[in-house]
């Protein structure tokens, strides 16, 4: 122990402490010219006249747990005292620094709480360090990002970073499994499809597999059209979003639900539309910002549409990782030829969204048979 | 019968468990700014393909750096670098999402000037407040007018450029810093330009063209640094200035200027820096300074003046003159540091005795540490080290670096000589 730190020990009984409560409820003392470097306790002393005695101990902001506070008191016991030197200054910061990511994010946090600017100066700065010069992979892997976005997306904000070799060798990688895919599916197709980019909303792609008469002049939407219903659409198709993030996979409920379908070309339409269903994502998740907790669709039965958007996430989770395997491709067609155009009218009402197609919905039973949704029936 | 103990795994379940948790994602956005500011601007915007939440995170922050970092690679095509630079450029001030508040452009390739001129437009739409400019090739750059526009402005910092602000310009209200470098500049502009900025606190002036007499009006001008050609400099209302620096780049001829007047350039000087702390005369300053009527000592005291560094030709008596008066000057001097010029030509009145006589009424009375630099061992800068040593009684360091290794035994026996006034003195040789 330094002498400095030996002078602070010494006069403990004349000091005067700050009692502070985290948030799950303990109660601390703190030696007060400590706590009063930060400068929301200090704001709380001063201002409000907290902190006193038990009874009256600070409230500390919810982002600051006991053992976040304790290392935070570290910094401060170290750093109020006048006399150190920058050069010591420098060397404690060093060493203090030293946490895995984990604490030093929950550190950040609960130094910003506080309104500890020096001490969020240097977290952010270890931060950086740490995210500097990695891949995107290294860093998802650091700080368990989910790895959430389509292959377009990746590429959407700065298309010259294609340069990029690791990124050229990216997208050489996605071209060729898109290709594998491309070619399963012809394998399993008897007639050639016209190859085109797919990127319909989600209803239009069910409407598909249903084999809806109007449906082949529907395919080619003009973009402008495309726009009005991916707005309409957003929605609904929040709750894709939704159920996306937070979907544990169960694919088995959707699995018996699908059952393999031959539906000639409408299907194959559908089928296409599968792989390339990637590009469906980029219509649903086209306003990112703003669909983060999306309103729900009030005129969509919740019970139908929790049905629909896990099979859409079961759909758009296995392409996004490019791997739409084969059994997929079977439940789909099946589940197309099971389907046929005898929507019920409701249905029709409730899922147009203005246009002229005709989409169309389907409900599921747990059982998997497709089941006829009447108008009486409600889940 | 055995018992088997099973230790506890980690949990394996795809639910995420307490060390899987994304913490950094949400952190507030002011704290993520600062990371991601932190970051080269590659890595700031490659953060986008993180994750969705962090698609979008990068167009927020303030400040934007565009400097040799931003391409990862060279090649000796010069179009090609320009052009991946300029679409750099382009596409991030166009995905950016907020103000800008700091822009830096300082890539070494850079050239294109209506590039530059868009992405201003761009930034002083954009409540800039510090703008670094750094031409690195080419002609001097003329900013737009756009760029005077920003009202904002606390630091600006341009290299290699011409300034021409529009007739219109007023000022900069809350310009704090500014730092023109290999600038070409005119007289008028000039003066206006520091005049109309009340705020300044600090200027930083190398290498200009366009300005002979340096007349600054600043009130609130704490720290003032140039260098370059000029004739004159005068201080008008700077009673804060505490940090000053000049080198004067170009030899002055004596003799031309004795026919003027005799008015004393180191009065004049002097006389509105009252609260001085740091002083710097570079080059061939102290040979402007000792232009004219040199007195014995300034009439106001520098009371303030702790740090005085003197590039020096110990052999010039009017250069020691004015060294001398400075000295007596400032009576609470803590640091000195004196460097040697080498001398390019014999000059006509050379005293080798000035050191030698006894110039001192009061001691150097706080004075703890000097440095001494440059010499070549010629009495006459031996003399000012002992006269430094003998009247110097808190001295605690004296450090001595030669300007070649050319005479060097000779100098260290006359050093070792040498009585010192303070027993603290330790006096340290540094090889050249």
């Amino acid at each position: 122990m330094s002498e400095v730190d030996m002078a602070v020990i010494k006069p403990e009984m004349m000091k005067s402490y700050i009692w502070l409560q985290t948030a799950d409820g303990s109660i601390q003392q703190v030696e007060q010219e400590v706590a009063m470097f930060c400068p929301m306790i200090c704001h709380e002393v001063i201002q409000k006249g907290m902190g006193s005695s038990k009874n009256y101990a600070i409230s500390l902001p919810q982002r600051v747990n006991p053992a976040m506070l304790s290392l935070i008191l570290d910094y401060c016991r170290f750093h109020q005292v006048p006399g150190r030197s920058n050069k010591e200054r420098k060397s404690f910061d060093e060493k203090f620094i030293r946490m895995d990511t984990k604490r030093l994010c929950e550190l950040t946090s609960a130094a910003d709480s506080l309104q500890l600017k020096p001490l969020v100066d240097l977290t952010s700065r270890a931060l950086a360090r740490i995210i500097e010069g990695k891949s995107p992979e290294e860093i998802r892997e650091i700080f368990h990002l989910p790895d959430d976005l389509t292959e377009e997306e990746k590429l959407e904000p700065l298309k010259n970073t294609t340069d990029d070799p690791r990124i050229r060798l990216l997208n050489r990688l996605y071209a060729k499994k898109r290709k594998e895919l491309k070619e399963r599916q012809k394998l399993k197709n008897i007639e050639v499809e016209e190859e085109r980019v797919d990127d319909r909303s989600v209803d239009d792609l069910l409407s598909f597999i249903n084999g809806d008469n109007g449906d082949s002049k529907g395919i080619k939407n003009s973009k402008s059209k495309k726009k009005n219903r991916r707005r309409k659409d957003q929605q609904k198709n929040t709750s894709a979003n939704e159920a996306i993030k937070n979907h544990n996979k169960e694919p088995n409920g959707l699995n018996q639900v699908c059952h393999s379908a031959e539906v000639g070309q409408k299907v194959r339409a559908g089928v296409g539309a599968t792989s390339n269903l990637h590009d469906v994502e980029d219509d649903i998740f086209d306003n990112k910002n703003e669909l983060d907790d999306g309103d729900i669709d009030d005129e969509i039965d919740p019970a139908l549409k929790e049905k629909i958007d896990r099979y859409c996430s079961y759909e758009l989770r296995k392409s996004s990782k490019l791997t739409v395997s084969n059994e997929v491709t079977m439940e789909v067609e099946d589940f197309a030829r099971r389907l046929n155009s005898d929507w019920p009218e409701r249905m029709q009402e409730i899922l147009s969204f203005g246009h002229e197609r005709k989409p169309v919905h389907f409900s599921l039973n747990g059982n998997g048979s497709l089941r006829r949704y009447a108008n009486s029936e409600q889940r | 019968m055995s018992i088997v103990i099973k230790q506890r795994e980690p949990s394996r379940l795809p639910s995420k468990t307490d060390a899987e948790f994304d913490r950094i994602s949400n952190l507030p956005g002011h704290v993520i700014d600062q990371i991601l500011s932190r970051l080269p601007i590659r890595d700031a915007v490659r953060s986008s393909v993180l994750s969705r939440k962090w698609r979008y995170k990068w167009a927020k922050i303030p400040c934007l750096v565009f400097d040799n970092h931003c391409l990862n690679f060279s090649s000796q095509d010069q179009s090609f670098i320009k052009n991946k630079l300029v679409n750099i450029i382009d596409h991030v001030l166009l995905l950016h999402n907020g103000p800008i508040h700091k822009f830096k452009l300082s890539h070494r390739d850079l050239l294109g000037v209506t590039d530059i001129d868009r992405w201003i437009l761009c930034i002083s739409r954009s409540s800039i407040k510090e703008v670094v400019l750094e031409i690195w090739k080419g002609q001097r750059y003329k900013p737009p007018s756009c760029l005077f526009n920003c009202q904002n402005l606390v630091h600006l910092e341009l290299f290699n450029c011409l300034l021409e602000p529009p007739l219109m310009f007023k000022g900069f209200k809350n310009l704090k810093s500014l730092d023109l470098q290999h600038i070409t500049i005119t007289q008028d502009v000039f003066e206006k330009l520091v005049s109309s900025c009340p705020s300044l606190e600090r200027l930083t002036l190398m290498n200009f063209t366009g300005v002979t007499h340096l007349v600054i009006d600043a009130p609130n001008l704490q720290f003032f640094d140039i260098g370059g050609i000029f004739e004159d400099v005068s201080f008008l209302n700077t009673v804060h200035l505490s940090y000053v620096s000049i080198g004067l780049y170009v030899n002055i001829d004596n003799e031309e200027n004795d026919a003027q007047d005799n008015s004393s350039k180191l009065l004049r000087f002097f006389v509105n820096l009252p609260h001085i702390r740091r002083l710097e005369i570079q080059s061939y300053f102290l040979k402007y300074l000792a232009m004219g009527y040199v007195p014995s000592r300034l009439p106001n005291l520098c009371v303030d003046l702790n740090h005085l560094s003197i590039r020096i030709d110990f052999d010039d008596l009017e250069e020691n003159t004015a060294a001398l008066c400075l000295l007596r000057s400032c009576p609470n001097l803590l640091e000195l540091e004196m460097l040697a010029r080498p001398e390019e030509q014999s000059s006509m009145e050379r005293s080798t005795n000035f050191w030698e006589e006894d110039h001192w009424s009061s001691l150097f009375a706080h004075l703890r540490l000097v440095k001494v630099s440059g010499i070549s061992g010629v009495k006459s800068e031996m003399d000012f080290i002992k006269f430094l040593l003998s009247n110097s009684p808190v001295l605690e360091q004296l450090t001595v670096k030669p300007a070649s290794q050319e005479g060097e035994w000779e100098l260290m026996k006359e050093l070792l000589r040498f009585r010192r006034a303070s027993i603290y003195a330790e006096v340290i040789y540094l090889d050249p």
